[in-house]
């Protein structure tokens, strides 16, 4: 089986690996599926079978055999039967080809799909006449809109593809190592266009109803990004069907056209709004042909979101004009065979915009217009229809196919409603209790007139099994039975693990990726499910099943949602067979409730068991680890379980990193409610219960700590941004401000006013730059203050100055801890001796440096100012930038040179006796 | 029938253990018993997150905080500490101290940045001198970019363990390495391969030791050996074996999903953990190291290390021994309990143990933001283990008074399993490879204060977690803590053993 399965040949591989645009790591992907895909089938019952009727009853539900096999009552509870999708608008999502291709082989159009062929029976010309029809017809529910793809879209798409969950069940597409077995995607590109598969990913159950492919409740924007990147290959060649001019401006109703100029003009296929380049405000008018064979009456419905008015031959035929949300008019009109001229107008005036012109008539059923449209009246021309060039609409042979539809068994599993009616079954099959295991669908070769599955040995052996079991009228399976049943069918185990069945798989488990990757696996898998019907309510896990759920801060992972009809009854099941021992009595507090909920408050706070060090609060991040938030936490949790966990984490999550404040059940806190552990969880519990309307404990969230010079200077070595990782902040009572970059001797910012806040730094880990409180900051550009140069032409160096002889030494404290930086530049020791002061009312601050050498240095430069503008001004003053001024005196005259595309103001500095001193004031 | 009968008894089992416990819990011995614990009690206001440390010749005790902030303690040996100690400022705002160590008036102190030392130059009481004694390194600016100093080796070192940037990766010179000091600043790179560092300390021979902390490469919290030219297990401080030219050429990289003690046969320079801390049954945050070197003031287990934990808020106990000429030996809880998270130790002159405690970013079972406190030793022995040894076919216990001969030979008093870890690039590990050795035999001294335990049979590379719930004191006491964790990196040979 093993060795069937790695069969490199399929007509899929050539094509794929064919394309430039895929990475080239993708050809060394797995080879493609040459029979049917059920996750749970091959991960568990594809080997040696423990159990081969499992595999079986699970097979005849995803197979969806009872849809033509009728069981007897009480077969289907051992199913859980996936309805095929509903193809009701399937016109609209598939393209044709794809479609066309399908029909004629569905293992080859999508290794590994589970859809029989249905047409094995029939060869030649009938087979082709019967796919034509068939295609006509499903034509008649919509057309695929295509658009060329987004390309700022495709890297967002790839992350989101990678992270949400789409991983867990299909196969990676970024060229990195991808399971052997993951349930096909198909030539994506063929198929979709990046509308139409948005909109799948939007709602899957939609068309998809059973929940296998769940929605990750992707919104607009993510369904776009994913859908383009999925398309990445597609090629786009649309043929114009329509003249388009665009308009700016805002109207409330659709304006007359003729008074006003486009801005843009051009052909569009289809009536594309997004030739409008612009998101909103704008009036577009269409102008085309479309033909028609018969001389009937003709009904238009005509769509929009804002408003739109249609002209047929020059006469008013529809309106849906306005301001309005998606709304449609209808117009009829009696038409001759042969081309009609087609203007449609459209305005939007804010927000959504959306135009579908539909066409009705007696033998076509209602459908988009876009098919039929063209740029002139002469013969008909190509079609629009994406990627096929011949299709033109045949009414008659879609009704042919419509009735194929029913007789080929198509409307057995697919259900496909025409002018609200669905379908009905045109075959008949025997009941599957009376099936024989070896013949029709089963046999090696199947019969004539079945439906061809692309079984392997192990599947139909296991089916065969299931259909023996089934046959001796076996009693209703049991809880434990269904629970397996509904999460092996839905592909829970591909995430979480039960009663050590299932999980991720060690070639899955890099495809769970965390925001926080020191929780390790903790913080990267999803979570075990052992007892979870005991720790989770039972309306808790419902509405996670049916609505999905995105709990869990660290994980980039969602739970996705299945819907409540794909795992019918799973959540009470598992309340019934998951119970949690019963936690002792609750206690009696003899306190009024608010006066418990107020102890629950300060014990999940920093000052008692600090719960908000890693857990968030009402959306408010915890310090530390991202953990669940509180305030879900008795929504989700079951009370009893809640006072167990907390006493033992271990024991229901091992190797979790949540520790227990009350180990062996002992409080660390023995002054508090006299010390229970059970009356401070149950405190807990009860505060925790008000959900979000619960007060957050102390220590969550980060309360300014504002550092004050008051009378002395105040010092703050840190993380500052602009100053470097080993920025020293001072803080002057003149309220003057500054920043020594010690790891590259220079001053780095001055500014005024507020000094540092340090809750950055002394909350929670500390992570990241804090940039100074106050205002009017300025910055100076990076390198050091001093360097030797041979002339004032040579550029300011710019290496690393710790690497260029520069070295920090530290600094010395004034009585009022005002301080003055040391360090060496070369062979000259330097005290640097910035100091805040107040000049003409304002902060300010003067900087004197008392440089020593061994001899008379000859080279040493000082900088006193980059800018890209430096000005001179009267008593030796520069103005920089026009932000601030500056004196310098080194005893030689200053120099403001251009140098490296910036201005510097740079001096001598003049040694004598081994001594030199340079000041500089800045004012801002 | 049966059922029911079973029910009938069962239910009466449940109450005869309900009446007993009171009963048996009241006789058995408590931790505070042995060793009680003073806090401090700061002034209002102050914040003392302890990073630090250390004496003053003149007897008080020096305190860094990770605030950046030294404050001098009076009377640090006060009976009633929360009254009678007082706590003045001696320097503010360094960048996050995590190392404090005194010599000739300085203060040599540890920051994110640079190995500082300052000093009080007028007598005001508040230092005026900062000096940058080493900066060798560099950081990026991640939270996880700690520095722990260490007090002086016997060589007058000073020992920088530095955090990687982040769990995984080494983004600057030397993150991941241990680095010595040597008296006049000059930097020496000395071991490579550390992850993220909680405390580093020395045992009584003066040879260097960190501890280690779960997570990428190292499948639980681990006390380490600071070989100089070792490896001990995170690769990505490879980056900087060029700029340390004393260790030769870098070590092959290890393989990720292996067996360290595979991995350590391919890779000379790669070294396994003296100890495991099992995670989280010792502990979650393994941080500060101290020595009992006061003789037995501290009790029965002096040249032992005591290793904080923070997130268990415990200090551990562990002996060792050298097998193969490399450390190895085992782990037992000591004492529980403490406010806050444990970080920094350091033993007083009179044998007590002071302790410095702070929560803030890594949650801890002591429910305070932080705490000072001191571990007094009450004078009464507990009955401990007081060494596991190994032997090529089992162990040695000593304890800390006679056991009962009865309990200690009978072989069911006692349960041993072995596990070991994945070595692995991604976080931490479960335990794996699970052995559950028989003990054979259980052989008491004569004087009742050893057993030696004869083991089918040992694993190499495997932690041994011995439980000993059936001993007891001939008085009928069963032991203070009933585990051992033995890191068992080598068996030793029958005839290597003297």
């Amino acid at each position: 089986m093993i060795a069937v399965a790695r069969r490199v040949l399929s007509s899929f591989v050539p094509l794929l690996s064919s394309l430039t645009l895929l990475p080239a790591a993708y050809s060394a992907d797995p080879p493609s599926p040459d029979h049917a895909i059920v996750a749970g089938f091959e991960r568990f019952h594809s080997g040696p079978i423990p159990d081969p009727v499992r595999g079986g009853l699970l097979l005849l539900g995803e197979l969806n055999c009872t849809s033509c096999h009728r069981t007897e009552t009480g077969a289907d509870l051992f199913l859980n039967k996936k309805q095929a999708p509903i193809l009701d608008a399937v016109g609209a999502r598939a393209k044709l080809p794809a479609l066309r291709k399908l029909l004629a082989d569905p293992q080859s159009a999508k290794p590994g799909t589970t859809m029989p062929n249905v047409l094995a029976a029939l060869d030649g010309d009938a087979k082709k006449d019967a796919i034509e029809a068939l295609v006509q017809f499903l034509a008649t529910t919509g057309s695929v809109k295509d658009k060329p793809l987004e390309a700022s879209k495709l890297n967002a798409g790839r992350e989101k593809y990678h992270q949400f969950g789409c991983v867990a069940c299909h196969g990676r597409r970024d060229g990195k190592p991808t399971p052997a077995v993951s349930i096909p995607l198909g030539n994506l590109s063929a198929k979709y266009s990046v509308d139409s598969l948005r909109t799948f990913l939007v709602d899957p159950h939609k068309v998809r109803p059973s929940g296998r492919m769940p929605s990750l409740n992707l919104d607009n924007n993510d369904a776009v990004e994913v859908a383009n990147y999925l398309l990445k290959d597609l090629a786009v060649n649309l043929t114009p069907s329509l003249r388009f001019r665009c308009y700016e401006g805002q109207w409330v109703k659709v304006p007359d056209f003729d008074k006003l100029t486009p801005t843009r003009s051009g052909e569009s296929a289809g009536f594309d709004l997004g030739m409008a380049s612009r998101p909103t405000q704008y009036a577009m008018r269409f102008e085309g042909f479309f033909r028609v064979d018969r001389d009937q009456e003709y009904t238009f419905h005509l769509s929009s979101d804002d408003g739109s008015k249609l002209w047929i031959d020059g006469k008013d035929i529809a309106d849906s004009d306005g301001i309005h949300p998606l709304q449609t008019g209808v117009g009829r009109v009696k038409l001759a065979p042969g081309a009609h001229k087609i203007v449609v107008g459209y305005f939007d005036g804010g927000g959504q915009v959306e135009l579908i012109v539909e066409i009705e008539s007696a033998n076509l059923p209602r459908q988009s217009i876009e098919p039929y449209l063209s740029l002139s009246d002469g013969p008909p021309a190509p079609s629009t229809k994406p990627g096929e060039a011949e299709f033109t609409p045949k009414p008659e042979l879609a009704e042919t196919g419509r009735a194929l539809f029913a007789t080929l068994g198509c409307a057995s599993c697919h259900q496909l409603a025409r002018d609200g009616k669905v379908i009905e079954p045109g075959v008949s099959s025997v009941p599957l209790d009376v099936a024989r295991i070896d013949a029709g669908c089963l046999a090696p070769t199947p019969a004539a007139k079945s439906p061809r599955f692309a079984l392997n040995d192990s599947q139909r052996k296991a089916l065969a099994d299931a259909i023996r079991f089934l046959a001796t009228k076996p009693v209703a399976p049991d809880a434990k039975h269904v629970i397996a049943h509904t999460m092996t069918a839905n592909n829970c185990y591909a995430c979480h693990s039960r009663d050590g069945v299932g999980g991720v798989e060690d070639e899955r488990k890099a495809s769970f990726e965390t925001t926080y990757a020191d929780l390790g696996d903790e913080g990267t898998l999803p979570p075990h499910l052992n007892g979870v019907g005991g720790k989770l309510t039972t309306e808790w896990l419902e509405h996670v099943l049916a609505d999905g759920a995105k709990d869990r801060p660290y994980m980039k992972t969602r739970m996705p949602k299945f819907g409540a009809a794909a795992v019918g009854p799973l959540a009470k099941l598992l309340a019934t067979v998951d119970p949690v021992a019963p936690a002792s009595l609750k206690p009696e507090f003899g306190l009024p409730d608010k006066k418990v909920k107020t102890i629950g408050r300060h014990l999940a706070g920093t000052q008692a068991f600090g719960c908000v060090q890693c857990h968030n609060f009402k959306g408010i991040p915890s310090a530390g680890i991202p953990a669940m938030d509180m305030s879900l936490m008795t929504r989700r949790l079951q009370h009893d379980w809640f006072v167990r966990y907390v006493v033992d984490p271990q024991s229901y999550r091992p190797g979790t990193r949540m520790p227990s404040s009350w180990p062996k059940d002992e409080s660390q806190l023995t002054e508090i409610l006299d010390g229970s552990s059970r009356k401070q969880i149950e405190a807990l519990w009860l505060y925790l219960a008000d959900g979000s309307n619960a007060n957050p404990p102390y220590g969550i969230g980060r309360s300014p700590i504002p550092l004050v010079a008051e009378k002395d200077a105040i010092i703050y070595r840190a993380f500052i941004e602009g100053a470097g990782t080993r920025g020293i902040g001072v803080g002057y009572p003149e309220k003057a401000n500054l920043a020594f970059d010690a790891n590259e001797g220079r001053l780095a910012m001055i500014w005024q006013g507020g000094f540092m806040d340090a809750s950055k730094h002394w909350s929670g880990r500390g992570d990241g730059f804090q940039p100074p409180l106050g205002d009017n900051i300025i910055a100076f550009p990076r390198g050091p203050s001093l360097a030797t140069l041979t002339d004032d032409k040579q550029p300011w160096p710019t290496a690393a100055p710790k690497e260029n002889g520069y070295r920090f030494r530290g600094y010395r404290l004034t009585k009022n801890d005002r301080p003055t930086f040391l360090y060496e530049a070369g062979t000259v020791r330097v005290e640097d001796a910035p100091d805040g002061i107040v000049a003409d009312g304002s902060p300010a601050i003067r900087r004197t440096l008392s440089l020593s050498a061994s001899g008379d240095e000859s080279q040493v430069w000082y900088r006193a100012a980059v800018g890209s503008k430096i000005e001179k001004k009267s008593e030796g003053w520069y103005a920089i930038d026009g932000e601030w001024t500056t004196r310098v005196e080194a005893g030689a005259a200053s120099v403001v040179r251009e140098s490296a595309g910036r201005w510097e103001l740079i001096v001598p500095v003049r040694f004598s006796g081994g001594k030199a001193r340079v000041t500089q004031e800045y004012r801002w | 029938m049966t059922y029911g009968r079973f029910r009938t008894s069962l239910v009466t089992v449940v109450a005869l253990v309900a009446l007993a416990a009171p009963a048996a819990r009241a006789a058995d011995p408590k931790e505070e018993d042995y060793y009680k614990i003073l806090t401090f009690e700061p002034p209002k206001g102050l914040v003392l997150e302890v990073g630090g440390l250390e004496w003053l010749p003149d007897g008080k005790l020096a305190v860094a905080t990770r605030r950046g902030e030294i404050y001098l303690v009076d009377n640090p040996y006060a009976a009633d500490p929360a009254k009678d100690a007082k706590f003045t400022v001696f320097a503010k705002g360094l960048h996050e101290i995590l190392g404090l160590a005194h010599r000739d008036g300085w203060l040599y102190v540890s920051q994110r940045g640079e190995m500082s030392r300052i000093k009080d130059t007028d007598g005001d009481g508040k230092a005026d001198l900062f000096e940058t004694f080493c900066d060798g390194w560099e950081i990026t600016g991640d939270y996880h970019e700690y520095a722990f100093g260490s007090k002086f080796d016997r060589d007058g070192n000073l020992w920088v363990a530095l955090c990687l940037t982040g769990s995984f990766t080494s983004d600057q010179k030397f993150r991941g390495w241990a680095l010595r000091i040597t008296p006049d600043g000059k930097m020496i790179p000395t071991t490579s391969g550390l992850r993220s560092p909680g405390g580093l300390g020395m045992n009584a021979v003066g040879d260097m030791f960190y501890t280690e902390n779960q997570g990428p490469w190292n499948g639980a919290c681990a006390l380490k050996h600071l070989e100089p030219g070792a490896f001990v297990g995170h690769p990505d401080g490879h980056a900087w074996y060029h700029l340390a030219p004393n260790l030769g050429e870098k070590p092959a990289p290890p393989k990720s999903g292996g067996r360290l003690s595979e991995e350590v046969k391919r890779i000379p320079k790669l070294r396994a953990p003296a100890v495991y801390f099992p995670y989280p049954k010792m502990g979650q945050s393994a941080s500060g190291i101290s020595c009992d070197l006061s003789g037995g003031k501290f009790g029965p287990f002096p040249d032992q290390l005591f290793v904080g934990d923070q997130s268990a808020s415990t200090i551990m106990r562990v002996a060792l021994e050298k097998v193969n000429g490399r450390y190895q030996g085992a782990c037992f809880p000591f004492r529980q309990g403490f406010a806050s998270g444990c970080l920094p130790s350091l033993f007083g002159k009179d044998g007590s143990l002071f302790i410095g405690e702070t929560n803030r970013g890594w949650g801890s079972r002591g429910p305070r933001e932080f705490a000072l406190e001191r571990l007094v030793w009450t004078g009464k022995v507990p009955f401990e283990v007081h060494t596991m040894k190994a032997e090529p076919d089992g162990f040695t216990l000593n304890f800390t008074e006679a056991a009962d001969p009865k309990t200690a030979a009978d072989p069911k008093s006692y349960k041993l399993e072995t596990h070991t870890y994945i070595y692995q690039s991604s976080y931490g590990s479960p335990e794996v490879d699970q052995t559950h050795p028989t003990i054979t035999k259980a052989e008491v001294s004569g004087d009742g204060k050893s057993v030696r335990l004869f083991v089918d049979k040992l694993v190499e590379g495997h932690v041994h977690e011995l439980h000993m719930d059936g001993v007891k004191s001939t008085t009928g006491v069963p032991l203070l803590h009933k585990e051992a964790y033995y890191t068992m990196n080598a068996i030793p040979k029958a005839s290597a053993k003297p």
